[in-house]
């Protein structure tokens, strides 16, 4: 019996092709008999192999071998559920890994057999990027839809084309000629008052507008915020530390599903077209992974393992960023960085071939007619001077604060939220905050228009088209290609300045009471726009110093030639990155969505000082950025491993059952079906260890409460003669007597290989094995007898008492 | 609901009307100051711009080609000092496929809608009436083990007690999804 598991636990993650090997040479060998010397094993022996007739039929031997040992495709089928999951349960990335392999041994050893066999080991090894590639597909097209819906009901607050309703007020006005430009109108674009049969002048028309907006806003919002509750409760929010928490090994089901993902694609688009405070780009993460868990179903090597299957969501989670600002790279840097928890350099090639194949879907789509997949990309090619790296840094450090601020006003605001009576009221909630919204942001030219043309207003240049207030300085263009002069503000700079503050107060108030309400909703778009508000008003005051003082000591002398030589846009794009680093604590992800969003790699230098800025200060202000406060607000188990534990406490200290409890285990060969399920009945455990004796408690192996519910009920319903009297053996062997009801083998569902360590195992080493081999569990002994169990639950409670956080918070089962 | 009979109208109407115009998938659109920047010297540049749209080639993106065979007989062979404030940019779309994606996704919002009206009014009374069989059926559902008891019922029911039966799944699920955000504020907060 021991000898498996002594020839497994070897190498629980090494190549074990050689143990197994070695495993069935004992059946054809039979001197290898005289190694073992436990008399089990004799038995086991004698009866399973049976020398002749295991040299015979070797590969059926062998296939049966995994197939009952290791749960592999067959096994699975036999008992239905065996090898899965319950909600909010832990996944043991181990055990799935290991069938995995198992199953992948299988298939090549078939491989040779016949021309079937060889084409599923084919498709076996390709389904892996077969996935990724239907996931690519599938993430641009939605992001399409998604794109082009949301800026065609964007516009719908407006008014309508009635000529071609399906376009919006750019496209609407894509071919008329010679219209006066700062409007933006045209005689096919009918503003509602002209609906109503109004001209489009005067304080009637006015409020017609404002109050078709508002309605507009209110309906927008209610229609994403009942859907929600409505179908898929699960939509709401940005999903990233769901996200975060799930690849991480958690399980909440539905969560991934076919109706969140409708859901959340359409209450997406609703809720960008209410004029909200919110963004699309962290939901697409969301929707992306939704498409990678649905697609993975196909390919049952993912669809049914856990752990292989958080490989896809990784690169599915990189395809929604990259489709989301169009940076591929900065989409794997971000699954790499952010979200992801095992990321082998498997994964980083395949989410590279996602988030490329998603990135080339959707440019071709071309939802907003620019060539590129996000509204707000401009191209820069201006130098930028030395010097100016001091405003950069100082730009980081307002960004950090401005971040951590918004974090911790966030939370608090989620936490009220959560505990009061405010969170009975979800639907009442959106429509208030939507109407506040709408009232206060219509006034305001800046907050009226969607953010992504926010954002692209204050990321461009004051070329000769743009006529913004932003752009009204007291110049003359004489040629769009020479450079352009430095220049004196106008009064319509100095407005705008003026106008930008104020949409940066509402801007910051709203998000802060915008994001964790029960729509879908992100957080870079807003953030972004923060921090691009700063920016812009900072590079303007810095444009009109070196215009009035260009020979100072900040220039450098490269003022003085009268050329622009400071350009305000580019502040916007640091600002917009150093506040985007405070509130998520990226860092190298951050500089390269920025530098993919500007096609300039000039300005990685100014970028990364200002992310690298804006974490120290945030990191200094407020430990988390704004994803792990908030998984720590609701208590998912995620073990950071971005943290270090720092304590001295011992194994011991922290294992189950404390001192004079009674530790729950299951005997290999006594104990009969009422006894365990009495256990089971008394007990809570999600798993129980298998010794050979009560009073020995030498370990043999770990069994699932899962797997033992489903096996106990289905051997009851097809197994004849199973009664509660029969007993359960998790040995090969028959027992000793053979009167009474057949006995339940249930060899097949022991793990024979749980990791165990001894009593006085320092916790930063328990923790260290948690983090980096995804236990769900582990084992404790002492002097090689079993003493108790340490779980990820027993972990993450240990974690927040040293930490003295409550340490009852945290959700699981 | 108002939108959609307003949307409904418009696209009927736009069936019969459509411009030729509208549907150009190309352009090359040129912004420039107003014209009397050139010839009326005693004036600045006021913000206003006013910008041409034709159909040409990408190679053809202009002023010359585009601006200048617009306005020529107002500029008093002033072409070499007005050109060089112009800003010309080619541009495409795809307008079917636009097309296709606004009314697929108004197709959805419309289905869920209906469907949500259908579930919040006729759900409830249809339930009251069937109360006692549905009872029995969910019970027998709640025992989780998809043995051969579902397996049975998959096979004698037909497809619209199939049908019925994943619907009353997905509602519990959906329950319970609710139970953990609003009620119990497990999750998403």
């Amino acid at each position: 019996m021991e000898k498996y598991p002594l020839k497994r636990t070897g190498s629980p993650l090494g190549n074990t092709s050689p143990t197994y090997q070695s495993v069935n040479k004992k059946y054809t060998n039979e001197n290898n008999k005289a190694l073992y010397t436990a008399y089990d094993d004799m038995i086991d022996i004698t009866t399973s192999g049976g020398g002749e007739a295991a040299a015979r039929s070797l590969d059926d031997d062998e296939a049966m071998q995994y197939s009952i040992s290791y749960g592999g495709m067959q096994d699975s089928a036999e008992i239905p559920g065996i090898g899965q999951y319950d909600d909010f349960h832990t996944i043991d990335w181990q055990r799935d890994i290991a069938h995995d392999r198992m199953r992948h041994r299988y298939l090549v050893k078939k491989k040779q057999d016949s021309i079937w066999n060889l084409i599923q080991g084919v498709h076996d090894a390709c389904s892996g990027w077969l996935c990724v590639l239907l996931v690519g597909l599938c993430t641009g097209v939605v992001a399409g839809l998604i794109d082009i819906g949301a800026s065609w009901m964007t516009d719908l607050k407006f008014g309508i084309c009635l000529q071609a309703f399906w376009l919006n007020q750019e496209q609407c006005c894509w071919s008329s000629d010679e219209t006066a430009f700062d409007s933006g109108n045209c005689s096919h674009w009918y503003t509602w008052p002209e609906v109503l049969g109004s001209t489009n002048k005067g304080a009637g028309s006015y409020l017609v507008s404002y109050l078709f907006y508002i309605i507009f806003a209110l309906l927008f919002a209610a229609l994403s915020a009942s859907l929600v509750r409505m179908f898929a409760p699960y939509a709401c929010g940005s999903g990233i530390p769901e996200i975060k928490t799930i690849l991480s090994g958690f399980i909440i089901r539905g969560y991934l599903g076919k109706w969140t993902l409708i859901i959340k694609s359409v209450g997406l688009i609703l809720s960008v077209s209410s004029g909200l405070s919110l963004g699309k780009e962290g939901p697409m993460v969301h929707i992306a992974c939704c498409i990678g868990n649905i697609l993975s179903y196909l390919f049952p090597k993912y669809g049914r393992n856990e752990a292989k299957k958080r490989e896809i969501l990784s690169a599915s989670a990189a395809a929604g960023v990259s489709v989301a600002f169009g940076a591929p790279i900065g989409g794997v840097l971000f699954s790499l960085e952010e979200v992801s928890y095992y990321f082998p350099l498997k994964t980083l090639w395949r989410s590279f071939f996602c988030a490329l194949i998603a990135a080339f879907i959707l440019r071709s789509i071309n939802p907003f007619g620019n060539e590129h997949s996000v509204l707000f990309y401009v191209e820069y090619n201006k130098p930028w001077i030395f010097s100016e790296l001091i405003s950069f840094i100082g730009l980081g450090i307002v960004g950090g604060i401005i971040g951590t601020l918004f974090i911790k006003a966030n939370i608090y605001w989620c936490r009220y939220r959560k505990l009061s009576k405010l969170g009975q009221y979800p639907v009442t909630e959106v429509l208030v905050v939507t109407v506040i919204t709408a009232i206060i942001s219509y006034p305001n030219k800046y907050t009226r228009m969607s953010t992504s043309q926010l954002i692209y207003l204050l990321f461009s240049q004051c070329g000769i088209s743009n006529t913004d207030g932003l752009c009204d300085y007291n110049r003359n263009f004489t040629d769009v290609n020479s450079a352009i002069e430095i220049a004196e503000a106008g009064d319509g700079v100095h407005k705008a300045i003026f106008l930008l503050i104020m949409a940066l107060l509402l801007k910051l108030g709203m998000t802060i009471f915008t994001f964790g309400i029960k729509v879908p909703c992100g957080l870079f778009i807003p953030s972004l726009c923060l921090g691009a508000i700063v920016g812009r008003i900072w590079g303007i005051a810095i444009e009109q110093m070196a215009f009035y003082y260009p020979k100072s000591w900040m220039f450098t002398g490269e003022c003085s030639t009268g050329d622009d030589c400071i350009t305000p846009g580019l502040y916007a794009m640091v600002g917009a990155a150093a506040v985007l680093g405070g509130v998520t604590r990226m860092t190298v992800s951050l500089v390269v969505i920025m530098f993919e969003l500007t096609g300039g790699v000039r300005y990685i230098v100014p970028l990364m000082a200002a992310a690298m800025a804006s974490k120290w200060v945030g990191d200094a202000l407020g430990k988390q950025g704004i994803y792990d406060a908030h998984i720590a607000l609701n208590g998912y188990p995620f073990l950071d491993s971005k943290d270090e534990f720092q304590h001295t406490s011992l194994a011991a200290d922290v294992m189950q059952p404390k001192r004079n409890d009674m530790l729950s285990v299951i005997t290999q060969d006594s104990m009969t079906v009422d006894d365990v399920e009495i256990l089971l009945k008394e007990t809570e455990h999600n798993g129980y260890p298998v010794v050979v004796s009560r009073e020995s408690q030498y370990l043999v192996g770990f069994v699932l409460r899962r797997d033992l519910n489903l096996s106990i009920s289905n051997a009851k319903r097809m197994v004849e003669g199973i009664c509660g009297q029969s007993l359960i053996l998790f040995t090969n062997g028959n027992p000793p007597q053979t009167l009474g009801p057949p006995p339940l083998k249930l060899k097949k569902i022991l793990d024979m290989a749980p990791i165990t360590i001894t009593d006085q195992t320092p916790m930063e080493t328990v923790v260290d094995m948690f983090r980096k081999l995804g236990l769900r569990q582990t084992l404790v002994t002492h002097n090689g007898r079993l003493l108790g169990v340490i779980t990820k639950k027993d972990v993450l409670r240990h974690i927040k008492q040293m930490d003295n956080e409550d340490p009852s918070s945290i959700l699981f089962n | 609901m108002r939108t959609y009979a307003l949307i409904i109208l418009v696209t009927w109407m736009s069936t019969t009307v459509l411009c030729q115009s509208l549907s150009d998938d190309k352009r090359c659109k040129c912004i420039c100051p107003k014209v009397s920047i050139v010839t009326n010297n005693t004036e600045i540049v006021d913000g206003e711009r006013i910008r041409y749209v034709a159909n040409v080639p990408p190679n053809k993106c202009n002023c010359m080609d585009v601006v200048i065979t617009k306005i020529a007989n107002q500029l008093n062979g002033k072409e070499g000092e007005f050109c060089p404030r112009c800003q010309c940019k080619y541009e495409n779309r795809n307008t079917t496929i636009i097309k296709v994606v606004v009314i697929i996704v108004i197709w959805i919002i419309s289905v869920l809608v209906i469907y949500m009206a259908f579930l919040i009014i006729l759900d409830p009374l249809l339930n009251k009436r069937m109360k006692g069989s549905y009872q029995e059926h969910t019970n027998e559902d709640e025992d989780s083990s998809p043995g051969p008891m579902s397996h049975d019922m998959t096979v004698r029911g037909n497809v619209l007690n199939r049908v019925g039966h994943q619907q009353d799944k997905w509602k519990r699920q959906v329950r319970e999804q609710r139970r953990n955000i609003y009620d119990r504020h497990a999750m998403l907060n």
